[in-house]
C-alpha cells in the first residue's frame, strides 16, 4: 500500500518535470542550453520524418544527420542510437498528453472516462503524423532485446510514469474503497488496453479514424463501470 | 404464448450478442452492457421482460443512434420484441444524455479545423438537445448570430451497417413469411445512412426553406455553410419549445386547436403537395411557440413518397363512394400494379378494415359544416395504435403505406397530446387535386 502511494507521488513529480520539458522556460535556460535544445529538436524532427518515409529499419544515423543539417558526430552527442531518439519522442508524447489533461481546467471536474479519453486522444493526436513509424515501433518493441521493448530500463520507466498518472486519475475520481476488488490491477489493465487501442487505431480505415473515437468512448464507459463497486 | 415471446426475445438477444463488437454495433453494445450486471441476479428475476426492456431502453438512450431508431421502427414492424419492450422503446427520443465535452471538442476540431472556442465567439460545451445521431449545442458565431450546432457521434455509419445486418438476421423468419415486406430493411438502412450525411441534411434544409415558403406559420432554420462540414452542421437558432415544455405552461384550448390545425395542415401540405416529409412527425421534431408558429428542427430523415403513392392518396382520400365497392378495389389494385406488386386479398381486407375503422372517422368524406375531429379522444387513439401495429404486420404491405401509417401515427399522437380539435377533412380537401 505504502509503496504504491510512493510510486504515484514520484510519478506526479516526474510528470511535472515532463510537462515543463515540453514548455521550456526560455529565461531560465541559458543560451547554450537553448541552442542544445534547438539542435535536439532538429534531430528528432529529421529522424521522425525519415522513420515515417524510409521506415525505422531503413533509417541510418548518417541520413538523420544529413537531414538535420549537422555532422554525424554531433548526433552522437545527443543520442547514442536511433532507438534513443524514438524513446525520446515517446517521452515527449507522454509528457504532452499528461500536460494536456493536467493543464485543462475544464477537465478538473470531468468524470474519469472523460479524463482517460482526453489522455489517450491527445496521445493519438500527437502520434498521428507518424502513423507508419508507430506501427514499426510497436513491432520493434516486441523484440525482447530492443531498447523500445518492455524489458529495457528506460521504456519501463516511461511506462511507469504513464501508468502512475493513470492511477492518479483513477484515484482522484474513484477513491480506493469505492473500487471493486480488481481495482489494484486497473493501471496494468489500462496498459494492455492502451496498446490494444493503438493497434485498433493503426488499422482503423474509417474516415478520419472515427471508429477509434467511438471505440475509445464506449470501451472507457464500460471499463469505468466495471471498476466501480457493485451497488447491489 | 408467453414462452414463445420469451424464446423470440432470447433469440434476438443471443444473435445480437454474437455479432456484438464494441465499436461496430450500438445494439450489441447495449445488449452487452444490459447483461453485464445481470448474471448474478438472473435466477431471482421473474419479470425479466420488463426489467430487461427497461435496461435496454436506458442503454439505448445512452447510445442513441441506430439502435434506438432501429429498435423503435423494426420492432414495431416485425414483432420480434414483446410488448413490454415495445412500450419502453416508445418512450425514447429527445432524452438521450450527451457525448462528453472532450469528444465534442475532437469532433469539431476534426470537422472545422479548430477548437470550438476559436471557431465560434461563444460555444456551450453542454448540449441543449439530443439529436438522433448526435447532439445540439448553443453557440454564437463570430458575426454575432445565435446558432444551433449539431455534432454527430463518431463512427455512426459503420455501426448502422452492422446493426442492420444484425436485424436482418434476426428478422429472417418474418421476411420469409412475408410479414416484413421485402426491401423494408433496405429502405430503412438507406434512410438511416442518409441521416448520417450532413451534406445531404444541409441540402434538405435549403429545400424545405424554399418549398414551405407558402406556409407562413412555419419556420425553417437558415443553414450556415461556413460553419458546417464533416460531422458538424450549424443552423440558425429556432424559437419555441418542445411539446412537453409547451404543454407545461397550460396553453388555452384555442391555442392548442390553432397549433393542431397548423400541424395537420403542414403534414398534408407536405404529403399531398410536395410529396416529401421533413421527418417522422414525432413531437420531438417540432418546436411550438405561443404565437402559434411551428419551427422545424430535424432534417435528417427526409422521406420522399413515390409518385404512385401520391396519386393513390389523392384518389383515396375523402373517397365519396363506398370503400367496399369494386371501384375502390380497382383503385388499390392500380396502385399496387404501379409499384410492380400484386394486391393480396388479405392485404386488401386489412386495408379496408383499417380505413373503415379509422380513416372514415377522422376524415369523413361529407363532413358537416365546421366539422372538427377531436384528437383528445383517448379510446380512439388506443384503438388506433393497436390496430396500426396489426396493419404493419399484415402480409404484402407496401413500404410507402407503412411509412404513411407510421407518420400518421406520430402525427395523431402529437395531436392527442395537444388535445387538439382539427377541421381535418377541410384541410385535406384544400390539397386534393
Amino acid at each position: 500500500m505504502v509503496t504504491r502511494k510512493k510510486t504515484s507521488k514520484a510519478a506526479t513529480s516526474k510528470s511535472r518535470s515532463v510537462s515543463q520539458q515540453t514548455k521550456p522556460n526560455k529565461r531560465a535556460l541559458g543560451r547554450r542550453a537553448q541552442n542544445k535544445q534547438t539542435i535536439r529538436n532538429r534531430i528528432v524532427k529529421a529522424a521522425l520524418n525519415l522513420f515515417q518515409t524510409k521506415g525505422f529499419d531503413g533509417t541510418t544515423t548518417r541520413a538523420i544527420a544529413r537531414k538535420a543539417g549537422i555532422a554525424e558526430g554531433t548526433v552522437f552527442n545527443y543520442f547514442r542510437t536511433k532507438e534513443d531518439i524514438a524513446l525520446y519522442f515517446f517521452e515527449q508524447e507522454v509528457g504532452h498528453a499528461v500536460a494536456t489533461v493536467r493543464d485543462n481546467p475544464k477537465l478538473r471536474k470531468a468524470p474519469l472516462e472523460e479524463k482517460l479519453f482526453a489522455l489517450v486522444e491527445s496521445q493519438l493526436e500527437y502520434l498521428a503524423p507518424y502513423e507508419r513509424f508507430i506501427g514499426a515501433a510497436l513491432l520493434h518493441a516486441l523484440k525482447p532485446s530492443s531498447p523500445l521493448g518492455p524489458f529495457s530500463h528506460r521504456a519501463m520507466e516511461l511506462r511507469h510514469r504513464y501508468l502512475g498518472f493513470v492511477e492518479e486519475l483513477i484515484e482522484e475520481s474513484i477513491p480506493r474503497h469505492k473500487q471493486n476488488s480488481l481495482g489494484f490491477l486497473a493501471p496494468e489493465v489500462f496498459w494492455i488496453y492502451y496498446l490494444g487501442t493503438l493497434l485498433y487505431w493503426l488499422y482503423d480505415s474509417s474516415e478520419d479514424k472515427q471508429n477509434t473515437l467511438a471505440f475509445l468512448d464506449r470501451s472507457l464507459t464500460i471499463g469505468v463501470t466495471l471498476l466501480k463497486k457493485d451497488k447491489r | 404464448m408467453a414462452s414463445q415471446k420469451n424464446t423470440s426475445m432470447r433469440r434476438a438477444f443471443s444473435m445480437a450478442s454474437m455479432g456484438a463488437d464494441i465499436a461496430g454495433s450500438y445494439l450489441g453494445y447495449a445488449l452487452q452492457r444490459a447483461f453485464l450486471g445481470e448474471t448474478k441476479s438472473r435466477a431471482k428475476l421473474k419479470s425479466t421482460h420488463t426489467r430487461a426492456a427497461r435496461r435496454m431502453r436506458d442503454e439505448m438512450q445512452a447510445l442513441r443512434g441506430t439502435a434506438m431508431k432501429l429498435g423503435q421502427t423494426l420492432s414495431l414492424q416485425t414483432g420480434v420484441l414483446p410488448d413490454e419492450a415495445l412500450a419502453e422503446l416508445a418512450t425514447l427520443q429527445m432524452r438521450a444524455p450527451g457525448m462528453h465535452p472532450s469528444l465534442v471538442r475532437v469532433q469539431i476540431k476534426k470537422s472545422l479545423g479548430g477548437e470550438p472556442e476559436e471557431i465560434f465567439k461563444q460555444f456551450t460545451p453542454e448540449p441543449f438537445a439530443a439529436a438522433s445521431l448526435g447532439q445540439v449545442h448553443h453557440a454564437v458565431t463570430k458575426e454575432g448570430e445565435r446558432v444551433a450546432v449539431k455534432v454527430q457521434y463518431p463512427g455512426i455509419r459503420d455501426s448502422i451497417t452492422n446493426d442492420v445486418k444484425l436485424f436482418r438476421a434476426v428478422s429472417k423468419p418474418a421476411q420469409a413469411s412475408g410479414h416484413l415486406p421485402k426491401g423494408a430493411i433496405d429502405e430503412l438502412e438507406k434512410q438511416f445512412l442518409a441521416e448520417t450525411d450532413y451534406k445531404r441534411e444541409a441540402d434538405n434544409i435549403e429545400f424545405f426553406q424554399r418549398e414551405l415558403a407558402p406556409l407562413s406559420f412555419v419556420r425553417v432554420p437558415k443553414l450556415l455553410r461556413k460553419y458546417s462540414a464533416g460531422k458538424v452542421l450549424t443552423m440558425s437558432l429556432m424559437r419555441g419549445q418542445h411539446l412537453d415544455d409547451f404543454l407545461a405552461k397550460r396553453p388555452s384550448q384555442k391555442l392548442r386547436n390553432e397549433l393542431g390545425t397548423r400541424l395537420f395542415d403542414l403534414f398534408y401540405f407536405q404529403v399531398l403537395s410536395i410529396g416529401t416529409l421533413h421527418a417522422d412527425p414525432h413531437w420531438g421534431n417540432y418546436l411550438f411557440d405561443t404565437d402559434a408558429r411551428i419551427s422545424l428542427v430535424d432534417f435528417g430523415c427526409v422521406k420522399t413518397l413515390s409518385s404512385a403513392t401520391i396519386t393513390y392518396l389523392h384518389e383515396a382520400f375523402l373517397y365519396s363512394g363506398s370503400i367496399h365497392s369494386a371501384d375502390f378495389g380497382r383503385l388499390m389494385e392500380t396502385y399496387y400494379r404501379a409499384e410492380g406488386l400484386k394486391l393480396l386479398p388479405v392485404t386488401r381486407r386489412s386495408l379496408i378494415k383499417f380505413a373503415d375503422n379509422f380513416y372514415r372517422h377522422v376524415y369523413p368524406s361529407d363532413p358537416i359544416e365546421d366539422y372538427r375531429f377531436d384528437f383528445g379522444n383517448k379510446e380512439f387513439l388506443n384503438n388506433y395504435l393497436s390496430e396500426s401495429k396489426n396493419l404493419f404486420r399484415t402480409k404484402g404491405m407496401l413500404a410507402d403505406l407503412i411509412f404513411m401509417a407510421r407518420a400518421e401515427m406520430g402525427l395523431y399522437q402529437t395531436l392527442h397530446r395537444l388535445k387538439a380539435q382539427v377541421p381535418t377533412s377541410q384541410i385535406v380537401r384544400k390539397y386534393l387535386r
